[in-house]
């Protein structure tokens, strides 16, 4: 497990992470997710030993990294965001060198090298020189070289990073593929890396932490407004005042012309069986409905919503309002709770707009 | 540590680095040799090897920096640094295993031109416990130079600048005793004194004239191994500063 209690870091008067505190347990794949210089790095050097940090603790399997650095470094397999690679070594001599560093038993080394090796698919490049590896190669180095050891705890920074797509999804798949025996934090700032790996996301900006929790809370806590996208055939006055007239549609966010006689029309909506009511009754008008669908608010938004620097606070506040609002709603009838709190969303939706 | 070590050693040879300084240290230990046989009939001079190893530290001393100025400045450029610094190994064993692996080079180095004095062997006669003192000396000097070039390179992230500060701190580390004899310095008695106590080449030249002394030898490890500790404050202290 680790545990990481207000941790902080400033360089000279400059804050770069401020009282950062979650936890993961173990098994676990954590996302840790923010814009580019929101402070992951420096989350996870300081979560690694590399960096000192200016207050706060981190704990790993309860030894704290200030007190008993060695016990978790040995703990800890660390891929920075640039791989450590030695560019004038080999591979399999780098990576025996750092099975060295790392205190592997010299004789379990030859194995240790040959599995990461294998796992990472560099078996066929093992006696190339680093500095003449592409960086896709290299990147996959220093993933071998955190397996290195056996770590229980796996840390990720960018993993991804400057890899082409097929690449990218074999990391991916390597690390659903660990998180059967490790435990994972990962940085990145892609999402879909986010959604398709991990369970749950901690999402930083200016180096404070704006949400954690798990992908599908996080859409529909901040996720907020449910939208419908219809694509309809039919005079646009009339279609337009059947939408409004509809019980359950609080309005439309948009309508794009698509062709001659036909829009699509982005609608607010409260209710699950809006669609059913809005279909039958453009049908009996002779509105033609060519296309319907929901419109989800992806972890995207979420991720925007929280990170984008003018909107960030309001929105943590937001989130605290309605985790309040939840709370003292869920004595009431359940039925009540859900539409207060999306129309909440709405409102905030429109200031946006 | 074992293992920084061994890289620390092979890293040199696999780059061509370590065989162009010892190219130009053989060549530059080759040519005084030549010099100060082909002085050997003056009746002045007379031809040693304490005189050799005393010319060649003064060129030598200046490829020192060159050995020592990735050390720790390649490392921050490279971000390589993270490897060591997320490993179960302390920064003391760092600056170590760095420290002997430059050693063990310059050890190397020192051995190829053994070359030398095997020739006047077969073809003269050398007073081999004069020789010895003269290496001892040499190595000894040469280990405080690393020391220091070292420290300078933990100083920056550019080797560039790490060896020319390193040469200019071997500059002060050649011309110190010139200095503190000085006219200035000399009107200075208290200065001069204190100067004279950090003054390499004063002890260097008892060694290399085949003079072995206790005090020398514990003066030239007891300020490599003080280096060694700032060495060691310096790179903990930049830790705190990493990016």
């Amino acid at each position: 497990m680790v545990e990481i209690k207000n941790l902080t870091k400033f360089y000279g008067s400059q804050p770069a992470v401020q009282d950062l505190s979650f936890t993961v347990g173990d098994h676990e794949v954590l996302g840790f997710l923010g814009p580019n210089g929101a402070g992951k790095s420096t989350t996870m050097n300081m979560i690694t030993g590399c960096l000192p940090s200016t207050s706060g603790t981190v704990l790993v399997d309860g030894y704290d990294i200030a007190k008993d650095p060695m016990e978790v470094k040995r703990r800890i397999g660390y891929l920075p965001e640039l791989p450590p690679v030695y560019p004038e070594m080999r591979v399999r001599d780098y990576l025996t060198f750092a099975a060295g560093l790392k205190q592997v038993p010299r004789a379990e080394r030859d194995k240790q090298v040959a599995n990461a090796m294998e796992r990472l698919h560099i078996t066929d490049v093992q006696k190339r020189i680093i500095g003449n590896l592409s960086k896709g190669y290299r990147q996959r180095v220093g993933f071998a070289q955190a397996l290195l050891g056996k770590p229980k705890f796996l840390i990720l920074d960018e993993p991804t990073v400057g890899l082409d797509p097929a690449q990218v999804m074999e990391v991916r798949r390597l690390i659903q593929d660990l998180a059967q025996d490790h435990t994972i934090i990962f940085s990145t700032h892609i999402l879909a890396e986010v959604t398709a790996v991990c369970e749950r996301v901690v999402i930083i900006s200016k180096g404070k932490i704006r949400a954690e929790d798990s992908i599908a809370n996080l859409e529909q806590k901040f996720g907020g407004k449910k939208q419908l996208r219809m694509k309809i055939e039919g005079e646009i006055t009339t279609v337009t005042n059947i939408i409004n007239s509809t019980e359950g549609v609080t309005g439309i966010d948009e309508a794009e012309y698509e062709s001659a006689g036909v829009n699509v029309f982005t609608i607010n909506v409260t209710g699950d069986d809006v669609r059913k009511q809005l279909i039958t009754r453009l049908l009996a008008e002779n509105c033609m409905v060519l296309e319907v669908s929901d419109v989800h608010a992806s972890l995207e938004e979420v991720f925007v919503r929280l990170t984008s620097p003018s909107r960030a606070d309001a929105m943590a506040d937001l989130g605290k309002e309605l985790d309040a609002k939840r709370e003292a709603e869920q004595s009431a009838a359940n039925a009540e709770a859900e539409p207060e709190g999306s129309t909440e969303a709405d409102a905030d939706g429109k200031e946006d707009a | 540590m074992f293992s920084l070590y061994k890289k620390e050693v092979q890293s040199y040879f696999l780059s061509p680095f370590a065989y162009v300084i010892s190219g130009l240290f053989l060549l530059v230990f080759s040519l005084s040799f030549v010099y100060e046989i082909s002085q050997a009939n003056s009746s002045v001079i007379r031809f040693s090897f304490s005189n050799i190893f005393y010319n060649n530290f003064f060129y030598f001393i200046f490829m020192i920096p060159l050995l020592t100025m990735r050390t720790f400045a390649e490392e921050r450029k490279a971000h390589t640094e993270t490897l060591w610094l997320s490993a179960p190994i302390t920064i003391p064993q760092v600056v170590f295993a760095k420290f002997l692996g430059v050693a063990t080079v310059y050890l190397m180095m020192m051995l190829l031109s053994l070359f030398f004095p095997l020739v006047a062997l077969i073809k003269g006669s050398v007073i081999v416990s004069s020789l010895i003192c003269g290496y001892l000396g040499f190595f000894l000097w040469g280990l405080v130079c690393i020391a220091i070039g070292m420290m300078m390179s933990a100083l920056t992230d550019n080797p560039i600048i790490a060896a020319v500060l390193g040469e200019a701190a071997m500059i002060l580390v050649l011309f110190l005793d010139n200095f503190t004899n000085t006219g200035l310095v000399k009107s200075i008695p208290f200065l001069a004194k204190i100067l004279t106590w950090f003054s390499t080449e004063a002890r260097f030249s008892g060694f290399s004239q085949g003079l072995f002394s206790i005090a020398d030898l514990v003066f030239f490890l007891s300020i490599t191994l003080v280096v060694l500790v700032w060495t060691i404050i310096i790179v903990e202290k930049r830790r705190w500063s990493r990016g």
